[in-house]
């Protein structure tokens, strides 16, 4: 099959891949880039667990495919700490013991953090709205709610 | 997965032109919530994916001498975030609030949630209760098709192979104040319906002056319920009348039972939608 050459940004640096035509975002990033933070779950688009930031929008890497992304710019769970200071959210996160066997970690935060970018102080009900689609299987949400709700309550979330 | 070939054309004139030359094996694509899940489980032969989410010319919300026009490419995040959408089509941005999650809403556009087909499609109901008409362009030319008669069965529409849907057009007398949109579905998130019911309804001097319901997932495509609004219309509204709109709309679904819910459920709940829709709009 004929690949096809992309160049795009991730965690802010340039990276050129050859992808095939049916290769999904998710796995070029675990297993070209060996990112693997970002997490493969239902592969569906049902659980969030692979969630990325694509041009700064949160979106499925299971449902996005690699050779749509040229050109474009990539954040996923490992860019969001800068050097060894860690994102608000991911310190909230520690701090609220919002993670259990950490497996849908890495969509909650890329999430929380898209959320607070749209509404910097969302209610209780707002925020189990915007996570909706991403799913806990240990059950921690009332951690996880927590823990979003401490980031923004402390004013912490910088843009990444 | 399956193998294809996957070109991205900057231009809708690209995209026709591809259309006309491929036909059958093209399978057009923007957010590929819906294609990707089809291509893995092997249910989609396409050879050639053809990718319209980078055409800028596809993606606007605007209105123009009182009609409102959608882009097919416009996403569901665009259309929550549209001040028109808001007030002009609560109906639609209500269903727009309740389409998947915020997530997928970025990537799934409203050209692709219609051209899918689906029965339980969410964007449907409420375009077909403002009377949608959509725009459909090939190398050839343009038509228009209202919505109520583009779909012609469970995955199945109108569009001929080297056609594709370029917008959506509401017309100003059917924007509208009183609408709803109830969605029914096994949880919150990312549910595929199990019945939704879309509703605009006028009422004068207690009398239904102008009615319009929609469903999805209770017939084999999106169903305008035209019995159901022809019953309503001019009558005075009453407990009475509600009742008997019930069994009128139990009539008309013509539901099945899949994984997520009996025929029998679904026919039965169709009733109960329509009264919580039809209190919500008179009270």
């Amino acid at each position: 099959m004929n690949e096809i050459p992309i160049e795009f940004s991730i965690n802010g640096q340039k990276r050129k891949v050859l992808v095939k035509p049916n290769d999904l975002l998710i796995n070029i990033i675990r297993d070209e880039l060996y990112l693997t933070g970002t997490k493969y779950g239902c592969g569906i688009g049902e659980c969030g667990a692979c969630t990325v930031f694509l041009d700064d929008e949160p979106v499925l890497s299971c449902l996005t495919l690699a050779a749509a992304v040229d050109g474009k710019e990539i954040t996923t769970i490992e860019g969001l700490a800068k050097g060894n200071k860690l994102h608000p959210m991911q310190i909230a996160f520690l701090k609220n013991a919002a993670v259990q066997c950490g497996f849908c970690t890495p969509g909650m935060i890329l999430t929380a953090v898209a959320l607070l970018k749209e509404n910097p102080s969302p209610t209780e009900e707002e925020i189990k709205d915007y996570m909706r689609g991403n799913i806990c299987r240990c059950t921690g949400y009332v951690q996880i709610v927590k823990a979003i709700k401490a980031c923004a309550e402390g004013g912490e979330n910088e843009s990444i | 997965m399956n193998q294809f070939k996957y070109i991205s054309p900057k231009t809708k004139e690209e995209v026709l032109k591809i259309l006309k030359q491929e036909k059958s094996k093209v399978c057009i694509v923007a957010g590929c919530s819906n294609v990707l899940p089809y291509i893995k489980d092997k249910k989609l032969p396409a050879k050639l994916l053809l990718d319209i989410s980078g055409i800028e010319e596809l993606n606007y919300i605007k209105e123009s001498e009182g009609e409102v026009y959608i882009g097919a490419g416009t996403t569901i995040s665009d259309l929550i975030n549209s001040k028109i959408i808001r007030e002009e089509c609560s109906v639609l941005h209500k269903a727009a609030e309740d389409f998947a999650d915020p997530i997928v809403r970025n990537s799934a556009t409203i050209g692709g949630n219609l051209a899918d087909a689906s029965p339980a499609a969410d964007v449907a109901p409420p375009l077909l209760v403002l009377n949608a008409v959509l725009e459909i362009e090939s190398i050839n030319g343009k038509r228009e098709v209202p919505l109520k008669d583009f779909f012609t069965g469970p995955r199945k529409t109108v569009l001929r192979e080297d056609e594709m849907i370029s917008s959506i057009k509401i017309k100003n007398s059917f924007l509208n104040k009183n609408g709803c949109f109830i969605k029914l579905g096994l949880r919150q998130a990312m549910a595929i319906s199990v019945a939704t019911m879309a509703m605009i309804l006028e009422v004068e001097k207690n009398k239904v002056k102008n009615v319009r319901i929609a469903m999805g997932s209770i017939a084999p495509i999106p169903l305008r319920l035209l019995k159901t609004e022809e019953f309503l219309m001019n009558k005075e509204v009453n407990d009475d009348l509600i009742e008997k709109a019930i069994a009128k709309v139990r009539e008309e679904v013509n539901p099945i039972g899949d994984v997520r819910a009996s025929a029998e459920y679904r026919r039965y709940v169709s009733g109960i939608l329509f009264k919580r829709a039809f209190n919500q709009l008179i009270n």
